[in-house]
């Protein structure tokens, strides 16, 4: 690679996001190998490239050209590499397809180093230079475009959820049911994600239990997260902060979206360099605080099959998000199998960091989610549940792939149901009592 | 819609979630020539949010969208 403008903006990026917890990735390693059966990529495919310690050394070697004296003048003695055009197109090809930045290999690894951080600046060097997947730019514009403009989809999302509304109502029983859209003094905002899906289950649970929500007018998926860049990122939250302090809530509270949490739960504080003025939760935990507190009462009859849960990374590596999804599955789920390893230990689903939005790498991703495809069926469930959007996708995948014969749903689909199970029931006692009555 | 304009592509998104319509839409496009028109055909309500976005985004031009009972769909002329 001459010393053109993308070399120049790889180092300023580098440069840029030179801090002290990526100097740590990239000054430290044993190299005792220990990271390499932690990542799935390698345990199901036990090859060099596979092991996270060698992902790192291939930019650590372009670091210590740049700041390291010896590399600077003798490279060879530290194993320092001047970065040409192919190296960077490998550099990249590794970040975006070989690396889920699911960061178990960080949480086994006796130094702690995060190879997802060096992966994450590979991606903020590719998109500044312009050799980022086109999708994930594409998908992260396209949310800028509707925080720019929101008069572009406004009037047609209301008008869908007032379908949703009927749908509500109907599944429900109940004519009062309701999806407020921009209710100021809320308690609750609620950023689910493009779909349906991820509206009505809550939606049941929201009004189940009487709770003073509102719906946001943005989906919470945050596809600069994964380009690595923090400029796109940051405009991809500010809309939904906006719109939160705008309508004055407590709390907002995330669909089930491992990274979307992530992003709005820890990252948008750093980023903003702000305390909001709301909580920022996951459904999931808001979900378990029901169930603890007695506020939903569920019945665990409703879902009789057996189910396993998967865990998210962003939600459970990166949120400690481990006890809320379980207390969850014990009160709406008859006969729960963990699946070995979990929580921490849990292997990624093999779709995380974008992948289910990348057809090219469509063979890699199920290659890398044998792992997880082996963990679900040796737990001989019939529905796996998770708490993510993109671990959802590629566990349908995956299913189909493996011929898993698996279900897979999400925990609020499973709440749902089970208080639709409990209103069935009422309903039908009813029914009997009148007829006895009659 | 299609009785109306010349489809050059009709894209089928029924069953697909988010993000799955607007990536499809995205790789379909990128193989058509300039001025080219695509149907989309969706089951996820999202892409009535999502769709007008991505025109927006990707400088695409979106001649039309609607809601035919529970399918959505969208027609799109390639410009550039």
């Amino acid at each position: 690679m001459a010393d053109n403008g993308n070399v120049r903006k790889v180092y300023e990026i580098l440069e840029k996001q030179l801090n002290q917890p990526l100097k740590t990735a990239l000054e430290v390693c044993a190299r005792c190998g220990i990271c390499a059966e932690a990542c799935h990529y390698y345990v199901s495919e036990p090859k060099v490239e596979h092991v996270p310690a060698y992902r790192a050394e291939q930019v650590r070697k372009i670091y210590r050209k740049k700041y390291n004296f010896f590399g600077k003048y003798i490279p060879s003695l530290v194993n320092a590499e001047e970065l040409d055009e192919q190296k960077f197109n490998e550099l990249v090809e590794m970040a975006f397809s070989e690396c889920t930045l699911c960061r178990r290999c960080t949480f086994n690894c006796p130094l702690g180093v995060d190879t997802p951080l060096v992966m994450r600046v590979v991606r903020a060097m590719a998109t500044a230079s312009g050799k980022a997947p086109e999708i994930l730019v594409m998908l992260a514009d396209s949310a800028i475009a509707k925080g720019e403009n929101p008069e572009i989809f406004k009037e047609m999302f209301i008008q869908q959820v007032s379908e949703l509304e009927k749908e509500l109502k109907e599944l429900t029983g109940n004519p009062n049911a309701k999806i407020p859209v921009e209710k100021e003094g809320a308690r609750v905002l609620y950023v689910g994600l493009a779909g349906a899906h991820t509206i009505i289950p809550p939606a049941i649970i929201f009004n189940e239990v009487g709770e003073d929500w509102t719906l946001s007018i943005y989906e919470a998926a945050n596809y600069g997260v994964f380009l690595g860049d923090v400029e796109r990122a940051k405009k991809i939250a500010k809309r939904i902060i906006d719109e939160a302090k705008r309508l004055k809530v407590q709390e907002v509270i995330v669909a089930e979206c491992g990274h979307a949490c992530n992003a709005l739960v820890w990252e948008a504080p750093n980023w903003f360099a702000e305390k909001f003025p709301f909580r920022v939760r996951s459904i999931v935990e808001l979900v378990a605080e029901y169930i603890q507190s007695g506020k939903l009462k569920v019945n665990p009859e409703a879902n009789s099959e057996p189910v396993t849960y998967h865990d998210s990374c962003n939600l459970a590596r990166a949120g400690g998000i481990l006890k809320e999804p379980r207390l969850i599955l014990q009160a709406v789920v008859k006969d729960f199998r963990e699946m070995t390893p979990n929580g921490l230990e849990n292997y990624c689903c093999g779709g995380g960091g974008g992948l289910v939005a990348l057809p090219e790498y469509y063979e890699k991703r199920m290659r890398a989610g044998k792992p997880k495809a082996e963990q679900i069926r040796k737990t001989k469930a019939k529905i796996v549940a998770a708490a993510c959007e993109n671990c959802k996708l590629q566990l349908n995948d995956l299913n189909n792939y493996y011929n898993l014969g698996v279900e897979v749903k999400g925990l609020v689909d499973l709440v749902a149901n089970a208080i639709l199970y409990n209103r069935q029931k009422i309903s039908a006692n009813e029914n009997q009592q009148a007829n006895v009555s009659t | 819609m299609t009785e109306q304009m010349k489809v050059d592509l009709v894209l089928d998104l029924k069953g697909l979630l988010c993000p799955l319509p607007i990536v499809k839409l995205s790789q379909a496009i990128k193989d058509l020539p300039v001025g080219a028109i695509i149907e989309g055909i969706a089951t996820d309500p999202g892409v009535m949010a999502d769709v007008p976005a991505w025109a927006k985004a990707s400088g695409q031009e979106l001649i039309s969208i609607e809601q035919r009972d529970k399918e959505y769909r969208f027609l799109i002329k390639k410009v550039k």
